[in-house]
């Protein structure tokens, strides 16, 4: 008999962000998220402290996943990062240190947070334009005919993930291969509907990054063909071959009841009826000339035999995530079921092979015309390859967005300390009915645009890691960087030799000023520049609709965070 | 709330300092001289006998980040190349250590991280020019080009080892006409007809015939010589020239040399060195002075030669050999043996005895051999019900009925010999004995498909799928003999041989006294199969003796003497990275000094390992004095070729590791050796740029009540 037990009274917390325990945690968690950032950043060893497998990472969606946040705060923040992260891959940690940066900056102004919030989404309006408009002087139009702005954009990807442990020739290796894997999934014939194709990541650990390759179709690991034999498969007239391909296991155990008990009678087999049926499609599929059967499950090895003996290549325990892109790049329908075999399901492919990379054996199924590929990605240990395979995913996410819309944003700080200049620009231009319209002063205008401003610019600063000064010139607000040990009073002309992202180099006098220095930040007179140099080779490149949209998540997430005036917790 | 946070102190790195702590034990297994180690765990009182890092790692605790990535690098080169793992660890120690000091002198991270990984990139190219192909390796020792004059000085002494091989080719060659005062024709002649010789004589050995070689402790020069009986083999004489080949090598390598004296003789001989040599010295010169694994290995390879010369496959086929560990004979009884060299019980060698010598039918079984084992991925069903409506007496228990389909389908089939990948039933195992039928069990998949390709049997999951196709021919078996006959008391298990005439399958039986060796013998016999299996792959070897890791300090010294701005010239071209390259050229001599220290050190170490050093300091001496003559010399690749070539580095000898026969090179595997220096480093950089620790999971409890608490911040 259970006890019945009193329902305590749920825990009510007003002004969550004024606790100091709150406002520890958030810092943690930004200092955390701030060591990681960049092609310098710090790395983060994950593991449970007894000795498991550790993580080495310094990417936001490996982070966040693993780590648990108890405060409903950070869990808000952590919620909306890992979402963004989950639609566009790349810029998770600009998205999470920004958001942590507006909170604490906007939450010391001694502004009321309503009217807060009416300014940043002004604010945040005014950047989105600025984005989105054809005067936008940090972001560069993507051209698909040429490879090099492209190569920038998956290079950028790849270098701001320290733990992926490559070398300058095996960046250049990989970049070219996720190109490549790229331009494979792109159909050739494009119908009204156009749909990517896929790349599909095939693990080599173990092995030197330089082994890495794409090739076209799909690989099924198969242990037990032996490499001595040449595959012999049927082929159809037309010289294809036939594929069937069933998602249902073939290994002959029952179909499973959902409840109740079968009764038989001893001396009747269950097994053999079920191989026998299972032989029934075999001898089916002999007579519809397939040449190649793939099962997603087990095939009973006395199938495999049966088919083997009638030239029949049998290929089982390819797995759930393959289904799929073979069943696309084969036009084969998944056959569910061993009781009815419909011809129509039936697909074709243009080659078989045996492949064997390092230790191990696949399948290589070659299609007609290719929009499956398979990356085969090496590395040397796991955890370097578990970081490279984040990094290469992330980069084919963002070719894929980029494709969408042809856009890229400077990277290495630029857009940050560029728009933080634009709006410190724009802020002062302000007509004083906008003010009216957002029912606040000029003061506090300037306040919150100071505020978002700061935040941005943090997010620049975030990058370096070894000392040094951060500086932005006031012709084009782009970022530059000093080493250490220099005192600040020497001239920045002699110090600095190109701008974060690259585009600018140090040849004309840009006048430098410290980022975040004693003295506030500077305003220019005019609005920035847009450098108006070529897009050269060896740029630093954001993918422009995942930088976007982090901008817009940080800022709503931040404003729904300072919004926050009660957490009701249930402590049952 | 299950998070725990640790910050890493910049300054005295925790992560470096674990990983420099671990490494600094495998210090000892550097190099060709290798000191083993106890490793005792204090609870049990158990200890284990070591002498490599992946053993000895394997028996660290490693519950800390650094010590699980540690683990996770050592096993992965193991996994990959079964050589340069004590390299790797040490390495790991020597460079851990070298850069907590560049952080104690204030150099920033990503200096650190830039500069080591492109001086290493740099290093790794410029020791390409110490790479020589397989086929000059082959042609090295046929040629006499190569045996220059500083060596002539030791003729006589070698003289004396020489002598004791063409004695006994001409014990056995009494036809051989040619007068033995005239050495160098004479030696011409022997070479000649030992290669004919053992041409004929070794393709007996593609059928039945048995490699044995008696292989005495190293260091035995004198009775090392004696090659081993075969088992089958009739007559002394062809057992003799079965292993002449690696002898008759090593004479010829000494008749090259006398030609050296005698000049003008036999200008213009040339042999093709596959003939003369084949595999068996490259073996040799990647042996590093483990003589009893390489005499194995050189038997090994003297058998795939000759299949290879018939059927065209691959040279050296390490899929193709297995090892079988026989605990109580004596270590000189190891032998390579063709065929299946496996344990059985002694009822099951009673049905050996019945079926020795005679033709078997033999079957291929690719699971367990037992009534509940099912496929994998086969779900047994857990709700059927099976009911009995008339009960007869008849029937017996549905065991029992399993039991005897079987053995009937076996005895149907005429089943002598059943080779099974997983366990074999019990009572299956009685019933079969009683029919003398044999069934071993714990097969690997790599012997079956050896047993399958030469039987034409296929593998079988379940004996119902059997068909007569299934079934092979040609198969024997019978007990194995050591080289002199010795019957095998070995407790409760005894060797048989399976085979079949032409299997490609080699056993290499290792054998020894002591229990403790038995591993560490398996090991070095398999690290050095992979070291002739990577050096066919590169299909090329780098001078060893410790010459590219001279070459490397040498070539470090250059870079950091020489100014950054040839690099920045080409920057134009380069990736722009001002968050990784901004401070590079401050810290530029600092951090390639931290790099160049790993190889010293390794050099140094092995220098006193091998007591060709009585200190680190003398050793650092010695080396010093290389580098500087290297760099007046102009070319330091020029310099160590020509040192290496006289057999003169580091120490005398040639080599490090000259202990083993005079005049022999030493040569090492470039992937291995390039990919253990890489992933050391990567390894390093990767701890170096962590700076923190993040716990998660039920550890992080007992953090909070722990008293390490206060390291931690909980979030």
């Amino acid at each position: 008999m259970s006890r019945l037990e009193a329902k305590k009274p749920p825990l009510f917390i007003s002004e969550p962000l004024a606790k100091d325990t709150v406002s520890q945690s958030l810092s943690l968690l930004s200092g955390i998220l701030k060591s990681c950032y960049g092609p310098a950043g710090r790395l983060k060893q994950l593991h449970n402290g007894m000795g498991g497998y550790v993580c080495t990472t310094s990417q936001s969606s490996a982070i966040l996943s693993r780590l648990s946040v108890s405060h409903p705060v950070l869990s808000v923040l952590t919620a909306s990062v890992q979402n963004h992260i989950s639609r566009f891959s790349d810029c998770g940690l600009f998205t999470a240190i920004l958001c942590c940066s507006l909170i604490e900056n906007f939450k010391s102004l001694n502004v009321a947070s309503c009217t807060v919030i009416k300014i940043s989404k002004h604010l945040l309006s005014l950047c989105m334009d600025y984005l989105k408009s054809e005067v936008c002087g940090c972001r560069v139009s993507v051209d698909f005919s040429s490879l090099e702005t492209l190569l920038c954009l998956v290079r950028s990807v790849l270098t701001s993930k320290p733990a992926c442990m490559l070398n300058k020739p095996e960046v250049d290796h990989l970049t070219m291969l996720i190109l490549k894997a790229f331009m494979f999934t792109v159909p050739c014939h494009v119908e009204t509907n156009a749909v990517l194709g896929k790349c599909v990541i095939v693990p080599v650990k173990g092995r030197r990054v330089v082994d890495s390759t794409v090739l076209p179709g799909l690989l099924i690991e198969t242990p037990e063909i032996q490499l001595a034999k040449p595959l012999a498969v049927k082929r159809t007239c037309s010289n294809m071959i036939k594929i069937a391909l069933f998602c249902v296991s073939m290994s002959g155990d029952l179909f499973n009841p959902e409840e109740g008990t079968i009764t038989v009678h001893h001396g009747i087999s269950l097994e053999m009826s079920e191989l026998n049926q299972l032989l029934n499609v075999g001898k089916q599929l002999i007579n519809d000339e397939v040449g190649l059967v793939v099962c997603q499950k087990v095939i009973h090895p006395s199938l495999k035999q049966y088919l083997k003996e009638n030239h029949v290549v049998a290929v089982d325990r390819a797995g759930l995530s393959l289904m799929e892109p073979l069943s696309r790049m084969t036009g084969s329908k998944p056959i569910a079921s061993i009781h009815s075999l419909s011809p129509c399901c039936y697909g074709s492919l243009k080659d078989v092979r045996i492949e064997s990379f390092a230790s191990k054996h696949f399948v290589h199924l070659i299609p007609p015309d290719t929009v499956v590929c398979s990356l085969i990605l090496c590395n040397r240990n796991e955890t370097a390859w578990d970081e490279l395979k984040r990094a290469c995913e992330t980069a084919e996410h963002v070719l894929q967005l980029t494709m969408k819309e042809p856009l890229a944003l400077l990277g290495g700080g630029c857009t940050e300390t560029h728009l933080a200049s634009y709006i410190r620009h724009k802020s002062c231009s302000l007509s004083s009915s906008s003010f009216k319209d957002m029912d606040c002063s000029r003061t506090q205008y300037q306040l919150v645009a100071d505020g978002f401003c700061r935040s941005l610019e943090s997010v620049a600063c975030s990058l370096n890691h070894d000392g040094g000064e951060i500086l932005t010139d006031m012709v084009y607000g782009h970022c530059w960087f000093v080493p250490s040990g220099f005192p600040s009073v020497s001239n920045w002309s002699d110090l600095v030799s190109k701008c974060g992202c690259g585009i600018n180099g140090n040849t004309e006098n840009l006048n430098w000023r410290l980022l975040q220095g004693q003295f506030g930040s500077p305003i220019i007179q005019g609005c920035p520049k847009d450098p108006s140099v070529k897009v050269s080779d060896f740029l630093t490149l954001d993918c422009f609709a995942a930088k976007c949209s982090g901008l817009q998540v940080a800022l709503e997430t931040a404003n729904l965070i300072l919004d926050l005036s009660y957490v009701i917790e249930d402590q049952n | 709330l299950p998070m725990a946070f640790r910050d890493v102190n910049a300054r005295r790195h925790i992560g470096l300092q674990q990983l420099s702590a671990l490494a600094l034990a495998g210090r000892t297994l550097l190099g060709p001289m290798k000191s083993c180690k106890f490793i005792v765990d204090e609870s049990t009182n158990q200890s284990t006998l070591i002498c490599s890092a992946v053993r000895l790692i394997e028996s660290l605790d490693l519950t800390s980040a650094a010590g699980q990535l540690l683990n996770e690098t050592i096993q992965a080169q193991n996994k990959e190349f079964k050589t340069g793992m004590s390299t790797l660890l040490f390495l790991i120690g020597a460079w851990s250590n070298a850069i907590l000091e560049c952080l104690q002198q204030n150099v920033p991270i990503s200096a650190i991280v830039s500069l080591m990984s492109e001086g290493l990139n740099s290093c790794c190219e410029r020791v390409q020019c110490l790479q020589i192909s397989i086929q000059d390796v082959n042609k090295e020792l046929c040629s006499s080009s190569v045996r220059p004059s500083a060596f002539k000085s030791k003729t006589c002494q070698t003289g004396h080892d020489s002598l004791l091989n063409p004695q006994s080719f001409l014990y056995f060659q009494k036809d051989i006409s040619v007068p033995e005062e005239v050495i160098p024709i004479n030696s011409h002649s022997r070479q000649e007809d030992g290669c004919n010789f053992n041409k004929c004589l070794v393709s007996p050995l593609a059928g039945l015939g048995s490699i044995a070689s008696l292989v005495k402790p190293a260091g035995d020069k004198s009775t090392s010589v004696i090659s081993g009986s075969g088992v089958i083999a009739s007559s002394y004489n062809k057992q003799k020239l079965t292993h002449s080949r690696y002898f008759s090598t090593l004479g010829k390598s000494h008749f090259s040399h006398q030609q050296d004296n005698f000049q003008g003789y036999l200008s213009g001989q040339s042999a093709d060195p596959r003939e003369c040599y084949g595999l068996g010295h490259l073996a040799m010169t990647l042996s590093h002075g483990n003589q009893a694994s390489m005499k194995l290995l050189q038997s090994i390879v003297a058998y795939q030669q000759e299949r290879a010369e018939c059927s065209g496959s691959s040279q050296f086929n390490i899929a193709e050999v297995v090892t079988c560990c026989l605990l109580g004979l004596p270590e000189s009884y190891s032998c390579v043996s063709p065929g299946l060299v496996t344990l059985v019980s002694p009822e099951q060698a009673t049905v050996i005895k019945y079926i020795e010598n005679k033709p078997l039918r033999i079957l291929l079984v690719d699971g367990d051999l037992t009534e509940q084992y099912r496929h994998l991925g086969f779900n047994r069903p857990c709700n059927v019900r099976t009911i009995l409506e008339h009960p007869s007496l008849q029937e017996g228990r549905a065991g029992d009925l399993w039991l005897s389909r079987m053995l009937d389908i076996l005895i149907n089939f005429e089943v002598n010999l059943v080779l099974v990948k997983g366990n074999v039933c019990e009572n299956l195992m009685e019933r079969c004995i009683a029919n003398s039928i044999l069934v071993i069990g714990s097969v690997t998949r790599d012997v079956l498909c050896a047993f399958g390709e030469v039987t034409s049997a296929q593998p079988v999951t379940y004996l119902t799928q059997l068909n007569s196709s299934c079934v092979g021919n040609g198969a024997q078996v019978d007990l194995w003999k050591a080289c002199d006959g010795r019957a095998m008391d070995l407790g409760e298990l005894v060797p048989a041989r399976v085979k079949v005439r032409g299997i490609p399958l080699l056993t290499a039986v290792l054998t020894t006294t002591v229990a403790s060796k038995m591993q560490l013998i398996e090991d070095q016999f398999w690290t050095l199969v992979y070291r002739l299996h990577h050096a066919l792959n590169d299909e090329k070897v780098f001078l060893g003796g410790g010459a590219v890791e001279l070459l490397c300090l040498s070539h470090i010294r250059m870079l950091a003497e020489q100014p950054l701005q040839p690099a920045n010239k080409n920057a134009v071209k380069e990736f722009h990275n001002p968050w990784l390259a901004a401070s590079a050229t401050e810290y530029k001599s600092v951090v390639l000094q931290a790099l160049a220290s790993g190889w010293k050190q390794y050099l140094s170490v092995v220098m006193c390992n091998t007591a060709k050093a009585a200190s680190e300091l003398e050793a650092c001496t010695s080396i010093d004095h290389h580098l500087k003559k290297a760099a007046g010399c102009g070319s330091p690749s020029a310099y160590i070729l020509k040192e290496f070539r006289r057999g003169d580095l580091l120490g005398g000898g040639s080599g490090l590791f000259a202990d083993h026969g005079e005049g022999l090179k030493v040569y090492d595997n470039v992937t291995a050796k390039t990919e253990a220096w890489r992933r050391a480093l990567d390894l390093v950089l990767l701890v170096l740029q962590t700076d923190a620790e993040i716990i998660t999971g039920p550890k992080r409890n007992q953090l909070l009540n722990s008293h390490m608490s206060s390291e931690f911040t909980f979030l």
